[in-house]
């Protein structure tokens, strides 16, 4: 039996990895197709204004993607490390897409990301918008796998358990791939990237333009990433919309702590706006509802219901009583793998398995399960109600009112009116860190929202962690907190001196003052001199 | 002769890109949706800068005619 | 039954493959980290080395990754226990690896002495200490590691971390490490020129000339410690968990492959021969050739292990009948040959693209072309 703190440990630890992890890929899936945009015009119509764009860009993407690579890291050492169990119990399945992610995109990615950084000048504008391209696509295949990974563990489809082998197998590689969940998972992310990288463009462009700087750059800047970001930001919401409605029928719990909806209501279900979901007493303090709108979000019809709260930790009483036999038959198998009475009982309740072991986090003996644990255990089986439910709206709302205000910014340089609105720039700044606060949210929803389990229905999160002292995870999340924050520190440092210092000055050798740049030898050259600034 | 064999190769490309993206939108519709919307992502953005370049030369090319009407 | 027992031996072989390709490219950019503070004197120097592995390391470093991900894939139970029982030294490991594209993507952005010289530090570090951890896994598979089983296949280490700290270990990690700096050396030698070439020249040697030294001295230990020999179990290609097999530890067990199979002995040979060529080119400055050579004998010395250690991967210590074999440990075979096919695809075009990636950026670095280029690291 795993130390419990042990577990909360290892979850804080992931949870604080993976969140800090995710401030920087987005950015990265968004911004190399931006790029790739940039540089496509340039190739099109030959405009040295563009390469510029596409060079500038690219740094600042860089100092970005620098600490996504390293903080990816993190995360493939992470499930070894400190969730063994679950590596193990699922590795055989959830294991092959990140190998897949880096046969097929990774490598790409990384490979031409140097071809990109250092390959202007010995690549035709043709071969370099190619390798552009190759960078987008590769960060982006790359976060397909790992949603196909992630989807998984929302809906494990395409596998079952093996009692000869004690863990769960992959069934079918195309269930797995093409699951709902996967699909509407990865382009949800992918176009959240998208949105991220247009409101990190519009924002610095609309900075540039607030000073009078650079003004070329940031008026085309600020419109591609305008458009770009209005298109992004509704593909962003279908894809919620499509996630919910699979949400809503492979994981009914989630759904319901997302709505902070404790009891089954009559179609049509009202969408509860603002509500304060009360845990202990299942009911919510105070709430502001729109009639008719949950049914018509989660089931696309007027007529249409989902189970509440109160209904779910019903039925998960019926599936843990159905679930303990099978555990118990599974270690008479392990014990005698011949025992032929075992193997039945075992196929007889095998659906239930995962409840099984839910269970004994309340009752380590199996033997002598009392109502009243199988009772804890069914409440366990609920999300915690008050932090999905804001994570939710929160991210909800900010995603509006992206929306919202890429349209205003759509339509007004559209007119090419964009530099009279200082308003509307002035807010573009301050709406650089809305989406990443989005990107989080989703995150939260999408995992606190799975517990208690890491494989929804199959593996409970306190089985799945390894066994470690508390001395070692105090030690490790130490480790991270330091290092992690030391990084934040150096890249925000970087990001925003090369943001200030704009597109002109901010070289490789460093502090230079606009016309000139001192050489590694300590001379100073005119800038000119070099003759690559603006165009190759 | 070369073009007819470009062309042919041209064909049995757009033949298979045809044929997978039928069974990719049946097997995987939102994989499907994700190719054609990052496409058209991108080119539509591309071509909103390429119409700013065309709203300012416009714009250029009207103050200077008006500039050129009092001499 | 075959088919599966064929794929364990492929994936087996597979990731041998990924381990080679990670020791041979990241450790040559690790190795450059490495003697980074010794081959290049001035800021100017540094630079030039860092530039020669500039557009290539964030590609090599996918290598590491692969081999993490197809252990995962292939054999999720070594992954699982390994990594969770070598908890400290994987943090340890992963810390300074994470350090290492920071300093390549931050170092040269400001010009500020101090900020460089920490960044410099930190390169080394990242280079320095990856490779003796991963050289010193490798010993520690020799040694085997204490752990054990529980029916549901929860694993428990009872082992310390400075238990991973043996004597044979560190001569496996220093070897590694003498590697990754020859490696290291030979690739500055390619890219750079005058006294950083004669430098350079000057660590490849060493390095080649201690490694020659300790993979000698560690082919005669290894004869002193307890090797593992599979006695009895469901075998090849059947379903199983590690509990149903028997196991016995005997000394000198670990060259038992090698006497059954002489051919073997092919494989350090070539190790030697890959050492002692890459010796030889250094010294004649044929760093080129060298390069190639001591390729040759990174995969010299991780056939080595690998055959040595068949079919075990990782051997329990404290449960020997409970360690990780290649039939034991593996993925099913449905996953098993879906990554198979996935391998067959895209391995040859990971190497088609990176070889042009070389291809293009290829021939010297100079400090001109530095101070030219507004991209440089």
């Amino acid at each position: 039996m795993i130390n419990g703190t042990v577990v909360d440990l290892s979850r804080i630890q992931f949870a604080a990895t993976a969140l800090y992890h995710f401030l920087f890929v987005p950015l990265t899936l968004g911004l190399s197709f931006l790029l790739a945009a940039m540089e496509t015009v340039y190739v099109t119509t030959g405009k040295p204004i563009y390469r510029q764009m596409a060079q500038f860009w690219g740094k600042l993407f860089m100092i970005n993607f620098a600490l996504g690579v390293a903080t990816g890291l993190t995360m493939e050492f992470q499930f070894g490390t400190n969730w063994s169990f679950y590596s193990s119990f699922v590795g055989d399945i959830f294991g092959a897409p990140l190998a897949i992610e880096g046969l097929m995109a990774f490598f790409m990615e990384s490979t031409f990301v140097g071809l990109m950084v250092f390959g202007w000048e010995r690549l035709s504008r043709g071969q370099h918008l190619a390798v552009t391209w190759l960078v987008a696509l590769g960060s982006n295949l790359s976060a397909l796998w790992i949603l196909v990974a992630n989807g998984f563990m929302q809906d494990p489809v395409g596998a079952a358990f093996n009692p000869v082998t004690m863990r769960m197998q992959l069934t079918s590689f195309q269930k797995l791939i093409f699951s709902p969940d996967v699909q509407s998972k990865f382009v949800h992310t992918s176009i959240a990237g998208y949105v991220t990288a247009a409101m990190f463009v519009a924002g610095v462009s609309a900075y540039y333009m607030l000073r009078n700087r650079h003004l070329d750059l940031a008026k085309r800047s600020f419109r591609m990433a305008a458009l770009y970001g209005v298109l992004a930001t509704i593909g962003v919401i279908t894809l919620g919309d499509a996630l919910g409605f699979v949400a809503a029928r492979v994981q009914p719990t989630k759904l319901a702590a997302m709505e902070g909806l404790w009891r089954k209501e009559v179609a049509p279900m009202p969408f509860n706006v603002i509500a304060f979901p009360e845990q202990a007493e299942q009911r919510n303090i105070g709430k502001v509802q729109v009639p008719a709108v949950l049914s018509l979000l989660v089931t696309h019809s007027l007529t249409g219901t989902v189970p509440g709260i109160a209904a779910l930790e019903r039925q998960a009483v019926g599936r843990i009583q159905n679930g303990i036999p099978a555990v118990q038959a599974l270690e008479a198998l392990a014990k005698n793998p011949n025992d032929a009475a075992a193997l039945a009982q075992f196929n007889a309740h095998k659906a239930d398995l995962g409840y099984g072991f839910l269970v004994q986090r309340f009752a380590p003996d199996l033997n002598n399960v009392t109502p009243a644990e199988v009772q804890e255990a069914a409440r366990d089986t609920i999300p915690p109600v008050a932090a999905v439910f804001w994570s939710f709206r929160l991210m909800v709302g900010l995603g509006l009112a992206m929306l919202a205000y890429f349209v205003l910014a759509a339509l007004y340089t559209l007119r090419n009116r964009i530099q009279k609105k200082t308003w509307i720039l002035k807010v573009a700044v301050w709406m650089i860190p809305v989406p990443f606060l989005a990107n989080e949210m989703g995150w939260l929803v999408a995992e606190l929202g799975r517990q208690p389990w890491t494989v929804f229905g199959v593996l409970p999160t306190w089985m799945s962690a390894s066994t470690h002292s508390v001395g070692y995870m105090a030690f490790s999340l130490i480790g991270f907190v330091t290092l992690y924050s030391i990084f934040i520190a150096v890249e925000m440092y970087l990001m925003v001196r090369a943001i200030r210092l704009g597109p002109e000055e901010h070289g490789g050798s460093g502090d230079a003052p606009p016309q000139t740049r001192p050489t590694l030898a300590g001379r100073t050259v005119p800038a000119a001199a070099y003759g690559n600034k603006l165009e190759g | 002769m070369r073009s007819v064999l470009y062309f042919l190769l041209f064909l049995v490309i757009a033949v298979i890109v045809t044929l997978l993206a039928a069974i990719l939108g049946d097997e995987g519709s939102w994989y499907f949706a994700w190719l054609i919307g990052t496409t058209m992502l991108v080119l539509i953005s591309a071509a909103g800068a390429a119409l700013l370049d065309a709203q300012e030369e416009h714009a250029a090319a009207q103050a200077a005619a008006a500039e050129r009407k009092p001499l | 039954m075959q088919v599966y027992a064929d794929a364990q031996v492929i994936w087996w072989l597979l990731l041998g493959v990924l381990l080679m390709g990670l020791a041979v490219m990241v450790g040559m950019d690790m190795g450059v980290g490495a003697i980074l503070r010794s081959v290049g004197r001035t800021d100017e120097e540094r630079r030039v080395a860092l530039n020669i592995i500039g557009p290539h390391w964030d590609g090599n470093q996918v290598w590491f990754i692969l081999g993490g991900g197809a252990i995962f894939a292939a054999f999720p139970l070594i992954y699982a226990t390994a990594f969770s029982g070598f908890y400290v030294v994987m943090l340890l490991l992963l810390w300074t690896m994470i350090m290492r594209p920071l300093g390549f993507e931050y170092r040269s952005r400001i010009a500020n002495p101090d900020w460089r010289g920490v960044w410099d530090w930190v390169l080394f570090v990242s280079g320095a200490v990856p490779m003796i951890v991963f050289g010193a896994a490798f010993g520690n598979l020799f040694h085997g590691v204490p752990f054990h089983f529980e029916w549901n296949m929860t694993s428990y280490y009872t082992g310390s971390f400075l238990g991973l700290l043996n004597p044979f270990a560190i001569l496996t990690g220093v070897l590694s490490l003498a590697l990754a700096a020859m490696m290291g050396a030979l690739t500055v030698m390619n890219g750079a020129e005058g006294p950083m070439f004669e430098r350079a020249r000057g660590i490849a040697q060493g390095g080649a000339a201690a490694a020659i030294a300790l993979f000698a001295i560690g082919g005669f230990w290894v004869r002193a410690l307890g090797g593992y020999r599979l006695t009895g179990g469901p075998g090849p290609g059947v379903p199983q968990t590690p509990l149903e097999q028997s196991v016995t530890v005997l000394p000198g067990a670990w060259l038992a492959n090698f006497g059954a199979h002489p051919i073997l002995w092919i494989v350090p040979l070539a190790g030697f021969g890959g050492m002692i060529g890459a010796l030889l080119a250094a010294r004649a400055g044929r760093s080129h050739l060298g390069w190639w050579l001591g390729a040759a004998a990174w995969i010299g010395v991780i056939g080595t292990a690998g055959a040595a250690l068949f079919p075990f991967m990782l051997p329990s210590s404290s449960n020997p009948s409970m360690s990780l074999t290649i039939w034991n440990s593996s993925s099913s075979r449905l996953t098993l040959l879906w990554m198979i096919g996935f391998a067959a695809v895209f391995v040859p075009l990971i190497l088609w693209y990176t070889s042009w990636a070389f291809w293009v950026m290829r021939g010297k670095v100079s400090a001109e072309t530095i101070a030219r280029d507004d991209h440089a690291y």
